[in-house]
């Protein structure tokens, strides 16, 4: 009677063990980036979110070691929603965060500091409303009363509009369904939405996996670029650090056009997506970052414009306001 | 009670023609569901581009073992959910002993707790952002927080719950605060305190996953939403396998816990008498 306890006292124990042997080693894992030389450095921190134009100078490795040379020690840390990418860049625990080109608009008009940094190469190409391969949906016209999957805030928000307005819709003719991007892709798959406004690689996911058309882009419509933004607080005090990551990101996007293969081969590991997607995804736009200049302002202004209109945001913004050398 | 499950070879009674049908029944849900999955992948029923076979999601898994990636995400989340449970079971305990034992911090406290307790932890992230950043610290403060408030509550209830004869048959035998509360109250309030663990073991998964969203790049929390994201369906599945691996093997551990404690109990209720 009495050894059956005790087996049981050890098994218990030894699973014990194991669980904390484990967790230990879990442990150690998550010290191993904040390693030692980085005493002396200034530390630079950037947000991003997969494939993001701050994601391929993280992988590529090449901006990091240039800003160490000129005493920085760039951080990166990666965001799954780019709305606590914006909470984290708030409360200052980011410096620099990578945003689409919605979100700092919608934050302005919110009442946030923030100042863009630099911009990004357009994706308009890439970007625009989905239909499913049977839906028979041919034109613009034809979305009247149908189910369209986007996502609030978005990029996807704006392109909706922008392309509805072209044909003489409104977004009342519709049904606006907002969904994250998973959960857009299985409803678009299923057919409970009858199409779907997003970007790439989540366009060019569907359009290879399932055969998904392409019913527009936003060529000329919406621009979609990555915007790299900070609080006026931080740009004003390392305009140095500003002009310095954005040029080497530059440097970084440079090398990102000239070298198709390799990047298509290094963002299809980090998705887990197949080349062929991959590859649509990159032949279809080019990298650059760099300034922004008037004709961006412009093209943000157009978005806060429309978003006032819409009620989108309940403030009319300048976004000249939003550059360093406004105030 | 539910012996039978855990440990067939100790069961007194019943156990004469089914002894192995009762060790495989608790598999047997677990085992159709699969079949049912595979057969159905395999018939080409459902689309395999959205389920995945499960032969699929397990190369998958070994796919992503060798690359080391998956048990690099398992340690770390488990590090996580361990010292989380670690910290929010000590600080539930805690209270739930002052509160079960003393009025005016009962008074005080617990309808605070009780306020709190209901917040969803989703909501929760923006202030964990702010007020704690985005490190581990952020992360494992989070499951603090979803582990406490069962263990308070079973901790609290069990004390309060104890037998009040009990307590006067002690008072009679003129047994001291310390002895009354070892020999009455905490053997007493055990059963309940335990089935606290076991709960508060399950929430522990469920919070990690929420908190694995705020800036990480590791994690099964991580790898689930990111898969999610990018629907790679084959490890969302994978991930919800884990999940559900990890669960069953935690309530083993707390169920191995319970009836060692409880059968201590027991024996020494008896040598009493």
């Amino acid at each position: 009677m009495s050894h059956k306890p005790r087996f049981k006292i050890a098994l218990l124990l030894l699973a014990l063990v194991a669980w904390l042997a484990v967790a230990v080693y879990g442990y150690t894992q998550t010290i191993t980036s904040t390693s030692s030389d980085g005493k002396k450095l200034t530390r630079v921190v950037v947000g991003y979110q997969k494939v993001d134009p701050a994601d391929i100078s993280r992988q590529r490795g090449e901006l990091a070691k240039k800003m160490k040379a000129k005493g920085y020690k760039v951080v990166f840390k990666e965001f799954q929603s780019g709305a606590a990418l914006m909470t984290a860049l708030k409360s200052g625990n980011i410096d620099y965060a990578r945003l689409g080109d919605t979100p700092p608009v919608v934050n302005q008009a919110s009442g946030l500091d923030l100042v863009y940094i630099g911009a990004g190469a357009s994706k308009e190409y890439g970007t625009g409303v989905l239909v499913g391969k049977n839906s028979g949906i041919t034109s613009i016209k034809q979305l009247k009363g149908k189910r369209i999957a986007y996502a609030k805030g978005t990029a996807a928000e704006f392109t909706i509009i922008q392309v509805l307005a072209k044909a003489g819709l409104t977004t009342k003719d519709v049904t606006l369904v907002n969904m994250d991007q998973g959960a857009a892709s299985v409803a678009f798959a299923k057919g409970n939405v009858d199409a779907w406004v997003t970007w790439d690689p989540y366009t060019a996911t569907a359009q290879v996996q399932q055969d998904a058309k392409l019913l527009t882009n936003a060529k000329g419509l919406a621009m979609n670029r990555d915007f790299v933004v900070a609080t006026r607080k931080y740009a004003k005090n390392h305009t140095k650090v500003s002009s310095l990551l954005i040029k080497y990101m530059g440097q970084d996007m440079t090398w990102a056009t000239k070298h198709p293969t390799e990047l298509i081969d290094m963002l299809s590991k980090t998705l887990k997506l197949s080349k062929k997607i991959m590859k649509l995804t990159v032949e279809r736009r080019t990298f650059s970052m760099a300034p922004v200049t008037d004709a961006i302002v412009a093209e943000q202004q157009k978005i806060a414009d429309v978003f006032y209109e819409q009620g989108i945001i309940t403030k009319k913004i300048d976004i000249n306001d939003a550059l360093l050398d406004s105030k | 009670m539910d012996q039978t499950t855990t440990s067939p070879q100790t069961t007194h009674k019943a156990r004469s023609f089914s002894f192995s049908w009762a060790g495989l029944l608790p598999f047997l849900l677990p085992i159709l569901l699969i079949v049912i999955w595979q057969v159905s992948v395999s018939a080409g029923w459902v689309d395999s581009q959205l389920l995945p076979s499960p032969l699929a999601v397990i190369q998958d898994g070994i796919a992503l073992w060798q690359t080391g990636e998956l048990p690099k995400n398992i340690s770390i989340s488990l590090y996580r959910a361990t010292t989380g449970f670690v910290l929010g079971g000590s600080i539930g305990f805690i209270l739930g002993l002052a509160n079960g034992l003393s009025m005016f911090s009962r008074r005080l406290l617990d309808s605070s707790i009780q306020m709190l307790r209901n917040i969803p932890h989703l909501s929760l992230i923006p202030l964990v952002i702010i007020l704690l950043g985005i490190g581990e610290t952020a992360k494992i403060s989070l499951v603090t927080i979803g582990v406490m408030f069962p263990i308070y509550i079973n901790t609290f209830h069990g004390i309060t719950s104890v037998d009040p004869n009990l307590m006067e048959m002690g008072h009679a035998y003129g047994l001291s605060k310390w002895e009354q509360f070892t020999k009455i109250i905490f053997p007493g309030a055990l059963p309940t305190i335990l089935v606290g663990v076991r709960y508060a073991l399950g929430v522990m998964w469920t919070t990690l996953i929420v908190a694995e969203t705020i800036s990480s790049n590791s994690g099964i929390g991580y790898m689930a939403t990111n898969a999610q994201e990018f629907m790679d369906m084959a490890t969302v599945l994978l991930c919800i396998v884990i999940y559900a691996l990890l669960g069953k093997l935690s309530d083993l551990i707390a169920k191995a816990l319970e009836s060692l404690c409880l059968s201590w109990q027991n024996q020494g209720g008896a040598s009493r008498e």
